[in-house]
């Protein structure tokens, strides 16, 4: 079969062109530029050894900025030129996008998943992390709850739909609003403003698994002896878990609500297969979709809005790395 | 509104050529309905052996079979290797690829809105003037098909880019012929005669209308059909002309009125199946099943000739299901006014081969090896109209000769972002409850703001 | 004592029971689809998965045909049995089965029990009087020859039908073994190529001293929050004049500018927390940083490697945005997400069977890798993220 052997060929390539970079630049720098051996051989070595951080470094660097600082700036300037690349406008583009009532909507709905994903998240991890801590099958548990992150955002809309579905023969929440006696089904994702919250609780779903999973890491690293003290003190096991624990976990609770922020404004996949953008639900990235490749001019207007959004986060991230370094 | 151009469950069995592409499904010179003359001429005339071309188009199964079926032939004919790729979004991979600087050799556009988009950019490549003359001789109303392929080059001078091959018929009515004896319903010759009937099954305890605009990310291009059709039937062709160049703007009383014509089916209660939230996300594939219940969820479905692809399988011409022409206003006398749709092929990377493609489908016998699978009309003025599969596809295009006024789909031809975009999200919008008036100054603001 | 160890295990029983409905909770979701997945494609949109396992009442259409037709005393009769219509052999396939009523016209399918004697009347016209019996014996009679088919309806009670019939339609369409492929050409390197990238950069910054080393970490965390939307319009018109354009070798380059920053990022804080005497030891004895980087390092981070290689995996397995962009549309380099979005469900979007199936078959193979790896891919979330 022809492509699979096509498709190992370039996979080996493709790798085993990796390998080689750092395996032969090595030599080279060890055995031909700075050779330990004729007349100085420890200052070959020093040397070998100054250059050898940028060698291990020099791939990623490069690829980090061509892929990821670059688009940055690369972007900010496609934003001030319009639709054809062709004209400088300033920030007509921007100006625009304030005009336009969707794009309000959009910033509106995203500082809605922006509060309320990471929150309800974090919230049904913490409480699935405790509950399932001391339970003889909680391993089973947390392993099903955590198995939606391995789920394409595609996938997961298509589960979704077999949930919401305006129809109580497919959709299990107007089935049961049948069972309990409605009248005709409704159309969740219609519903205006509440719709965003069914679409919103598809990504908790996802996310909870990877906050229970850090946080329940984090309960078990709690030391057993304050916990101790405390039941000996008489506190409830509900005192104990808001007074003791949770203030312990502080930290690891702060870490995953950023991480979970941070995806929130990469996710355009389910808004964009559930409603398209329609009913109101529109966020920046699926906003930033109606744009793509049509208008680059306002499409890189967005995404560079959803960088202004995320800046204070990346601020932050920063200066909470900077602490722990020292 | 975003063509999807599908062929009829007839020919599903048939499918499985697509995977055989070199076998030729009628035998040359076997079956004297065809034009083998054409066939061997082009052959003796175009040798491209080696070569490969390759095509990017909108068809998924079956018509991407169909037109496998069909290259097969050019490529006995030249010994040339025609790969095929049909893709959903189709509108964006072809931008993509051309931005990348990697697009196939030809491209086939639905919309001649986005083709005038990549001809502005230098993407295409024009076909020469004899082409044009070609098709004005050749084809019926050749010249207005010219003028549909015609777009300003990067420098501004109108070219003729685009081929068209495979055209649909929009304004068409789908029903269960059984239920209509059953129950003693006429087929409407007027609009108001539609609606009467219509008042009529809801007078009987059914309900006429199945509509669907959901389509993923393109929810609401079926909405924009209906908004077209209305235009046609309740003002001058020349307003509609007006329309899609935007100098009767989208706010014109005129487009709200047939804006709101929409409203009184969609927006009716007792007239659509589901009641109205069911429009907006009913899946315009899903939308005509509901003719083939027992009892029946609604009479009547309105959409293009690529439907019954979507209808359940096994459902037969004639038997399970037939069509009408989606009526004019007998009040308004204008006419017999149809609205369509087409694909057209494009040169995206110069070579001989392509030339020589678009050259074949200048040949008859192009035209009838689709028209004998399935889904397929044409202009074509010496193709063998017996070589037509079944009887449906001859009564579509008898629909299309008797035309009175026959306009392309409207927003294929307006700017993307109007056409392929607010035009869509207003539909909904409006299907949803918003109010026309409201729509229209929202599409017609999005339009002033594209520079 | 008694009082508090009652107290103790009413608490666990409520823990154990919110336990259970949470995890209900979370899978019934993909539960019904995996159901879906299998069952017949009437019986899905006649009731929900829920109840797959009850039969379906369904309305059926027969048709009498006149070829069938005797002439008795002066009356011209058709009979036979309803169940014996080829139509309905997917449902009886023994041409046997049991009817609850019938009728003579679409709008009332279930108008007449068993037994009676109804007229059938088309446009006003009375056609011919029918009859149908439980079993499904049908007599129709009439005083003039019948000129057409006579159609008639009933109602009748389906078993409930499970089949792979889906999976076959799924996985046998055109080219989905060359999108599976295709997606392993581009999800493998993705995986691998930023994680020796990463491997080197984290231990660099990680073990290494230069100047610039704290700026460096910094820039990597910032990195890892700009949206990966704004680097797609600048990235492709890049790819293009440097003539890369669209191919593999584009998308595993972007994939592994993206992958980076959070490959990194996990890779150096589980780097930091080895124990600096091995390494110190080794450099000691003479051994230079890539050979302490490669035979100790490596070997003592895989746990980080592994949770790291497993996000990638599902990222870049998972991933449409990407693909469709850094990817020629073409069905020679189609993935299987793209091939799923652009052409099954383009062509088949109002089947509900169809849906669940391509669902399903996307997140197979993301589920078996996460069900046999997990253990790995926590041990090294845990080492990136718990300080």
């Amino acid at each position: 079969m022809s492509p699979v052997v096509q498709g190992i060929i370039t996979i080996f390539v493709g790798v085993g062109g990796c390998v080689a970079y750092f395996y032969l630049s090595n030599i080279v720098l060890d055995k031909v530029i700075f050779p330990a051996r004729g007349p100085n051989p420890g200052r070959n070595i020093n040397r070998a050894n100054m250059v050898r951080p940028w060698l291990f470094l020099f791939p990623a660097m490069f690829a980090l900025g061509l892929y990821l600082a670059y688009p940055v700036v690369g972007s900010f300037i496609r934003s001030l030129y319009n639709r054809a690349g062709t004209e400088f406008i300033w920030f007509g583009n921007y100006i625009d996008l304030m005009a336009e009532p969707t794009f309000r909507q959009a910033v509106f709905n995203n500082f809605l998943w922006l509060l309320f994903v990471p929150a309800a998240a974090t919230f049904f991890g913490l409480l699935a992390a405790q509950l399932t801590d001391r339970l003889s099958w909680g391993n089973i548990a947390k392993s099903l709850i955590f198995m939606p992150m391995a789920i394409s955002f595609v996938g997961a809309a298509l589960i979704w739909k077999f949930v919401y579905a305006n129809n109580a023969d497919i959709g299990l929440l107007n089935a049961i609003r049948d069972a309990l006696g409605a009248e005709r089904p409704i159309d969740v994702v219609q519903i205006p403003f509440w719709n965003n919250f069914f679409l919103m609780f598809i990504l908790v779903w996802i996310q909870t698994g990877f906050a229970m999973v850090i946080l329940s890491a984090a309960l078990r690293g709690i030391p057993e002896e304050t916990i101790e003290a405390a039941i000996i003190d008489g506190a409830s096991p509900f005192q104990v878990f808001f007074r003791i624990k949770v203030p312990q976990i502080m930290g690891t609770i702060v870490v995953v609500w950023t991480t979970i922020t941070i995806l929130v404004l990469k996710v355009f996949d389910i808004v964009y297969t559930m409603t398209g953008g329609n009913f109101g639900t529109h966020i920046l990235p699926s906003y930033m979709m109606s744009f793509m490749f049509r208008d680059d001019g306002r499409a890189t207007a967005v995404a560079f809005v959803i960088m202004i959004i995320v800046t204070p986060v990346m601020v932050w991230n920063i200066i909470q790395a900077r602490k722990e370094m020292r | 509104m975003k063509s999807k151009l599908y062929a009829s469950i007839a020919a599903i069995a048939l499918t499985a050529g697509g995977a055989h592409a070199q076998d030729l499904i009628f035998a040359p010179g076997a079956d004297d309905r065809f034009n083998w003359a054409s066939f061997e001429e082009f052959a003796a005339a175009h040798d491209f052996a080696g070569q490969t071309i390759t095509i990017a188009g909108p068809w998924l199964q079956p018509d991407a079979g169909f037109l496998r079926n069909v290259m097969a032939y050019f490529e006995a004919a030249t010994g040339a290797t025609v790969s095929y790729s049909g893709s959903d979004s189709f509108e964006q991979d072809i931008v993509i690829a051309v931005g990348a600087g990697s697009p196939p050799d030809i491209a086939v556009f639905p919309q001649p809105g986005l083709a005038a988009d990549m001809a502005a950019r230098g993407a295409l490549t024009p076909l020469g003037e004899e082409s044009a003359e070609w098709m004005v001789e050749n084809y019926a109303a050749g010249q207005s098909w010219v003028d549909l392929g015609t777009f300003p080059s990067p420098d501004g001078d109108p070219t003729y880019y685009g081929f068209f091959f495979k055209v649909d018929v929009k304004s068409l009515v789908w029903y269960s012929p059984d239920q209509f004896d059953e129950q003693g319903y006429d087929i409407p010759a007027t609009m108001e005669e539609l609606k009467a009937l219509s008042d009529q099954i809801v007078a009987d305890g059914g309900t006429p209308w199945c509509i669907g605009i959901g389509s993923e990310a393109a929810t609401g291009w079926p909405a924009t059909d209906w908004v077209e059709d209305m235009m046609l039937r309740l003002h001058d062709p020349e307003v509609y002309d007006d329309w899609v160049t935007n100098d009767v703007k989208f706010d014109d009383p005129r487009v709200i009125e047939a804006i709101e014509m929409y409203g009184t089916f969609a927006r009716n209660e007792d007239w659509v199946h589901g009641g109205v939230q069911a429009v907006a996300t009913t899946d315009f594939r899903d939308s005509p099943s509901g003719l083939f219940t027992f009892p029946p969820q609604c009479y009547m479905h309105k959409q293009a000739s690529f439907i019954p692809a979507f209808f359940p399988e096994g459902s037969e011409y004639g038997i399970d299901y037939d069509f009408f022409y989606f009526p004019a206003f007998e009040e308004k006398d204008l006419g017999a006014p149809v609205l369509g749709a087409g694909t057209q092929f494009t040169i995206t990377r110069d070579s001989d081969a392509a030339h020589g493609l678009i050259a074949f489908l200048k040949t008859p016998i192009a035209h009838e090896i689709w028209m004998a699978q399935s889904g397929f009309l044409t202009p074509h003025q010496s193709v063998n109209l017996e070589t037509f599969a079944d009887d449906a596809q001859r009564a579509m295009n008898e629909i299309l000769l008797e035309a009175t006024t026959f306009r392309f789909d409207a927003s294929d031809i307006m700017p993307g972002e109007i056409g392929a975009g607010a035009f869509w999200t207003g539909m909904v919008d409006y299907t949803t409850g918003a109010d026309a008036s409201g729509v229209a100054e929202a599409i017609q603001r999005r339009w002033d703001s594209i520079r | 004592m008694d009082n508090i160890a009652g107290r103790k295990s009413g608490l666990s029983w409520a823990v154990n029971i919110s336990v259970f409905a949470m995890v209900v909770l979370w899978l019934i979701p993909t539960v019904g689809l995996l159901v879906s997945s299998f069952r017949d494609n009437q019986q899905i949109t006649a009731t929900g998965w829920w109840l797959a396992p009850m039969p379906v009442d369904f309305s059926f259409r027969t048709r009498a045909l006149p070829d069938n037709m005797e002439e008795i005393d002066g009356v011209y009769v058709i009979s036979g049995n309803v169940f014996a219509d080829p139509a309905q052999a997917r449902w009886f396939p023994d041409g046997a089965g049991t009817l609850s009523a019938f009728g003579t016209r679409g709008a009332a399918p279930g108008e007449y029990a068993p037994g009676e004697v109804v007229e059938v009347v088309t446009r006003g016209q009375v056609i011919g009087a029918l009859t149908v019996g439980a079993e499904g014996d049908y007599e129709l009679r009439h005083d003039e020859p019948f000129a057409r088919p006579v159609t008639f309806y009933f109602e009748a009670r389906t078993p409930p039908r499970f089949t792979l019939e889906n999976y076959n339609t799924v996985l046998r369409a055109d080219g989905m073994d060359r999108a599976f492929i295709n997606t392993l050409t581009v999800a493998i390197p993705a995986t691998v190529i930023p994680i020796l990238i990463a491997a080197f950069a984290a231990y660099a910054l990680a073990w290494m001293d230069f100047p610039g080393r704290g700026l460096l970490i910094a820039a990597v965390v910032g990195l890892l929050v700009v949206p990966l939307q704004l680097a797609l319009v600048p990235l492709l018109t890049l790819h293009q004049r440097v003539g890369i354009g669209q191919s593999f070798l584009g998308i595993w380059l972007a994939h592994t500018g993206f992958g980076l920053p959070l490959a990194i990022y996990l890779l150096r804080n589980y780097m930091v927390g080895l124990p600096r005497d091995i390494i110190e030891s080794a450099k000691v004895d003479g051994a230079t940083d890539f050979q302490v980087f490669v035979k100790i390092v490596l070997p003592l981070s895989f746990p980080a490697l592994a949770s790291f290689a497993i996000f990638q995996f599902l990222w870049t397995w998972n991933d449409l945005l990407v693909a469709k962009v850094f990817l020629p549309s073409g069905s020679d380099s189609q993935v299987m997400t793209v091939k799923i979005a652009d052409d099954l469900l383009g062509s088949r979007g109002g089947d509900w069977e169809i849906l669940a199936t391509a669902a399903f078959v996307s997140i197979a193979v993301p589920l078996l890798v996460f069900f046999t790896m997990q253990r790995y891919l926590v041990r090294g979330l845990l080492a990136g993220s718990v300080k």
